[in-house]
């Protein structure tokens, strides 16, 4: 296979399931490593909130419950991030991604407050219809290929995957990485409590860093 | 190594100090001394830290040691000629770590700028479509692999001018007090990085220091090859140079004009790339 993340160094099989660290995906499964760790031992921040138009103040509290779901929801998306990380499997690539959405949503619609309930609720419509192109995308590189192996992909050895897929599998994942486009709204000042809103962006970030290295090398 | 790391970050904050310095010229202002940046670390090392309360203690302190490491790391990417997506994905994430930085303290201030250093992030992803370009001129993305093809062909910024000026786009985005600094703009304090004081603070100064040697380290060795030590640091002073030029005389977008000019920028790079990946 061609080394656009570097020379693989290590293969891991699991049947015909591949998992595979070259030196791009070994530093961006230790960053999502990193950041589930700080997620799991972090306490939340408590937000300070400016009242607009005045100089006063109040800070947010989080209770129990809710850094708990939270808490859980952004340990599940490191975990889904770090496998879409290493995978070497097309369609366990789009499951992780679709699950690191799913994560996303619940991150914030734990939050219960309306306008981040009302910004979780698009988040889900987003995310549901960006499947749509990513399991689409490696059904495609199945049906034309014969074979959803990363590797096998990009050795050459079942030709290189049509553009459609490449095209699909980055509007999937732009759509489950939601948090570019919805970084500007407004449950990003309303809902409180890094780490967990940190793990959106940044699970948002890795699964498209990652995306790049696939639809260059298949 | 460790003098390695120690030098490139001790030049980083001297370029920074020269940054200060050429801006507050061309202003008409005299400005600090050109080693400030070296100076401030060495304050905020000795003074007294602390951690707000209303901040997440273990992410506070720990961003702080994600930061630096990132660039560490990149340092050696770019030292070994490993893969460029390695340092364009530490360019991205080091956005998720002013983040971190912004969110990880509880302050208004630090929040406006962590979500704006999201908006940016946003807006810059799609100017490494650059890197489609270097793969389709150069067949790889190992930054060795480049520079072998640089010894050959010549450098790469003259076949790719147009990938050469998305990353100096990058650059600028990423020096303070330039047009695209929206994460650390007055009127949100000092944004980010507004609640981390003494130790935390020189930490983050030695990030900066040597973020800003990388920067400009790996744009010279992607688009103008392997060249002589001398020649490298005399051309990292001309670029940061360049951008304190364009600083100085640019305002400070909003920051949805911000993430405008590099949406623009970004699309019609694109544009550019998938022609140049039909011609070649």
């Amino acid at each position: 296979m061609n080394s656009i993340g570097g020379p693989p160094l290590f293969f891991l099989e699991f049947g015909d399931i591949m998992i595979y660290f070259s030196p791009y995906t070994v530093a961006l499964f230790l960053l999502a490593l990193v950041f589930t760790v700080l997620a799991i031992v972090s306490r939340p921040e408590n937000q300070v909130e400016i009242l607009f138009g005045t100089d006063a103040y109040y800070g947010k509290e989080i209770d129990v419950p809710e850094m708990r779901f939270r808490r859980f929801m952004s340990i599940a998306c490191g975990l889904a991030c770090m496998g879409a990380m290493v995978t070497g499997d097309l369609f366990d690539f789009t499951l992780f991604v679709s699950l690191v959405g799913i994560c996303n949503v619940g991150i914030v619609a734990a939050v219960k407050t309306k306008h981040v309930q009302n910004a979780a609720f698009q988040y889900g419509i987003v995310a549901l219809t960006a499947t749509v192109p990513l399991f689409g995308g490696a059904a495609i590189a199945a049906a034309t290929t014969g074979t959803l192996s990363m590797i096998a992909l990009g050795s050459g050895l079942a030709g290189p995957a049509p553009f459609i897929t490449r095209a699909a599998l980055v509007l999937g994942v732009m759509g489950e990485g939601m948090a570019p486009f919805y970084a500007a709204k407004a449950e990003m000042f309303r809902a409180p409590g890094a780490p967990y809103v940190i793990m959106c962006s940044f699970s948002s970030l890795l699964i498209f860093l990652r995306v790049v290295e696939v639809v260059l090398t298949i | 190594m460790i003098g390695e790391l120690i030098g490139a970050t001790i030049f980083g904050l001297l370029l920074l100090g020269i940054h200060r310095k050429v801006i507050a010229r061309i202003q008409g202002r005299p400005g600090p001394p050109i080693w400030q940046e070296i100076l401030h670390t060495l304050k905020f090392s000795f003074k007294v830290s602390w951690v707000p309360r209303t901040a997440s203690r273990v992410l506070f302190v720990g961003i702080v040691l994600v930061a630096i490491a990132i660039w560490v790391v990149a340092y050696l990417v770019v030292r070994e000629g490993g893969s460029l997506l390695i340092l364009f994905g530490i360019y991205m994430l080091h956005k998720i770590v002013e983040h971190g930085f912004g969110l990880s303290s509880g302050s208004p201030y630090g929040k406006f700028g962590g979500v704006r250093s999201v908006i940016s992030a946003a807006s810059e992803i799609p100017l490494f479509v650059s890197v489609a370009g270097i793969v389709l001129v150069t067949g790889s993305l190992l930054i060795s692999d480049i520079t072998a093809w640089q010894a050959v062909h010549g450098p790469l910024l003259l076949a790719l001018p147009l990938a050469a000026f998305a990353m100096y786009l990058v650059l600028l985005s990423k020096m303070p007090w330039g047009p695209f600094s929206i994460v650390e703009s007055k009127e949100i304090v000092s944004g980010y990085k507004t609640e981390h004081f003494g130790i935390w603070r020189a930490g983050l100064e030695v990030c900066n220091g040597l973020k800003t040697s990388v920067l400009l380290y790996s744009f010279i060795v992607v688009f103008l090859g392997p060249l002589p030590l001398l020649w490298v640091l005399a051309l990292m002073l001309g670029i940061q140079v360049s951008l304190s030029f364009a600083c100085a005389l640019t305002p400070m977008l909003a920051p949805f004009d911000s993430v405008t000019v590099q949406s623009l920028v970004a699309g019609g790079l694109l544009l550019y790339f998938l022609a140049l990946g039909v011609i070649l």
